[in-house]
């Protein structure tokens, strides 16, 4: 398992990597393969991630990066929307912050 | 004897329970009528029963109606918080709009000694309390489905309370209660073990599957006698009409001419031919045929998911959308069966998981477990003891008062 060198700090081409990574481990990599995953991608949407799959995408965030990242209590407070319209992009911005 | 009127909704899905109640309600002597925004068969409604399709004060929402019907199948292809607004913003709350004129002439007409309202249904419990008629609610799926909102996302929570409050608003109900659903009783058809549920709330009584409701679909029992090879139930239920076709493509390429028998309820005719081991009829007398299949393909319709356990079958669940993924949980923590999500089925999967549970007794026997839960919980006897006991301690009320 990945574990943190807490001195590196990953640009956000590295974290959007990282995070197509988690979520080709988490669909598989045949849904993967049928789909173009950019910064624009909707988590719900466009990747079909179901709660579930989010549970599991949230715990792989939480194993590379530890306590400094607070992923489930962010999307905790979002409203049904904000939900709807996230995408990468704002997650790898929001990780970028956090670090 | 009591006054009972069903208030439900236009989703087969949740009156199918309500009927199985009401047959035994009228068994017992009691008067008992349903009503609601789309015509029901006949054939459908217990003997002694009524439906009430109030058409006259429905011709008014007639178009926003059909639009709100037809919306219901996006309901695949949205996303989960789509599918909360299309739920409670977009079907519920509108609903529960169009019906409260009908339903109002109707209940000052008949009076109602107790009025039972769907829990999607919101109209029943809103007119019940605004005419201070005793109110119950009937609960078809594991509460809990959109999760703890109140605690995990204070946003939804709150966007859940002000459409419920602006709702009642509008029939001039002020306050911060929420009435749309009764805090006095509430009857859940499923087991607390099974849907997980530690410490419920007092008002909420778990009964378990109830059955009973009327059902004259034809059978070819003899077809089904022939068969040698192990017997597998699929239903879809009677929403997503639209993905039919491309989820039996997926069992027919997944099973054709395998050493399994597949009893299929869906419409034959989105297939020129069908494999000679597929039994496929539109209707289906799913209680009867039940105790004879050894396994379940479904996408997590409840009722469909009660018939199965109640049997001790073991089941693959293909969540789609709605509640679905919620029972997919339940039913994964159970034991009883193996999901798979119907969006990322491959065939390779789809043959191994029905072996799997076909071969691996232990599914099985979890599913036994949960089969002893649900007749624990008491079925359609403990649901009329209640519904009486809270019926004749309304009446006392009243003539207390």
């Amino acid at each position: 398992m990945d574990t943190l060198d807490s001195t590196t700090k990953l640009n956000s081409s590295e974290i959007f990597d990282l995070m197509k990574q988690f979520i080709t481990e988490v669909i598989g990599e045949e849904f993967v393969e049928e789909m173009e995953i950019t910064m624009e991608s909707s988590f719900t949407k466009d990747l079909e991630m179901d709660s579930i799959e989010i549970v599991s995408f949230s715990e792989k965030i939480k194993t590379h990066f530890g306590e400094q990242i607070d992923f489930t209590g962010w999307l905790s407070n979002m409203d049904l929307d904000e939900l709807i319209n996230l995408n990468l992009g704002t997650i790898v911005n929001y990780i970028e912050e956090c670090q | 004897m009591s006054k009972f009127l069903f208030v439900v909704p236009p989703f087969f899905g949740h009156i199918s329970p309500t009927l199985s109640i009401g047959a035994s309600l009228i068994a017992r002597g009691h008067e008992v009528k349903w009503l609601g925004v789309i015509p029901v068969d006949a054939k459908h409604i217990p003997e002694g029963g009524a439906y009430i399709y109030p058409e006259a004060d429905l011709a008014e929402y007639r178009e926003e109606l059909q639009q709100i019907l037809k919306r219901q199948d996006d309901g695949p292809a949205c996303s989960g918080p789509e599918v909360m607004k299309l739920a409670l913003e977009e079907t519920y709350v509108p609903i529960a709009r169009i019906m409260m004129k009908g339903l109002g002439r109707f209940v000052d007409t008949w009076q109602p000694d107790v009025i039972v309202n769907d829990c999607i249904t919101f109209a029943g419990a809103l007119l019940a309390h605004i005419r201070g008629i005793p109110s119950v609610t009937t609960t078809p799926v594991p509460p809990d489905v959109m999760g703890d909102t109140a605690n995990s996302a204070p946003k939804i929570f709150e966007w859940q309370e002000n459409l419920v409050k602006s709702l009642q608003r509008e029939f001039k109900v002020y306050g911060d209660d929420i009435v749309i659903h009764s805090r006095k009783l509430n009857l859940v058809f499923t087991s607390p073990e099974f849907a997980g549920i530690e410490n419920p709330e007092p008002h909420m009584k778990f009964v378990g599957p109830v059955k009973g409701r009327p059902n004259h679909a034809a059978f070819d029992w003899a077809r089904l006698e022939r068969a040698t090879t192990p017997k597998v139930f699929v239903s879809l239920g009677t929403l997503l009409v639209d993905i039919r076709a491309a989820f039996f493509q997926k069992l027919i390429d997944a099973f054709a001419d395998a050493p399994v028998t597949i009893v299929a309820a869906t419409n034959p005719d989105i297939f020129e031919k069908w494999p000679d081991n597929f039994i496929v009829n539109g209707f289906v007398p799913q209680a009867e045929l039940m105790p004879m299949m050894d396994m379940v393909i479904c996408h997590g319709g409840f009722n469909t998911v009660n018939d199965t356990f109640m049997n001790g079958l073991p089941m693959l669940i293909t969540p789609i959308a709605y509640d679905h993924f919620h029972t997919a949980k339940l039913i994964e923590n159970a034991g009883c069966g193996i999901k798979i999500r119907y969006k990322r089925l491959r065939i390779e999967d789809l043959k191994n998981a029905v072996f799997e549970l076909l071969e691996n007794p232990q599914y099985r026997n979890a599913a036994l477990r949960i089969k002893e839960t649900f007749i624990a919980a008491g079925g359609n006897d403990k649901a009329v003891q209640l519904l009486e006991e809270f019926a004749a301690a309304e009446q006392e009320l009243v003539t207390f008062n």
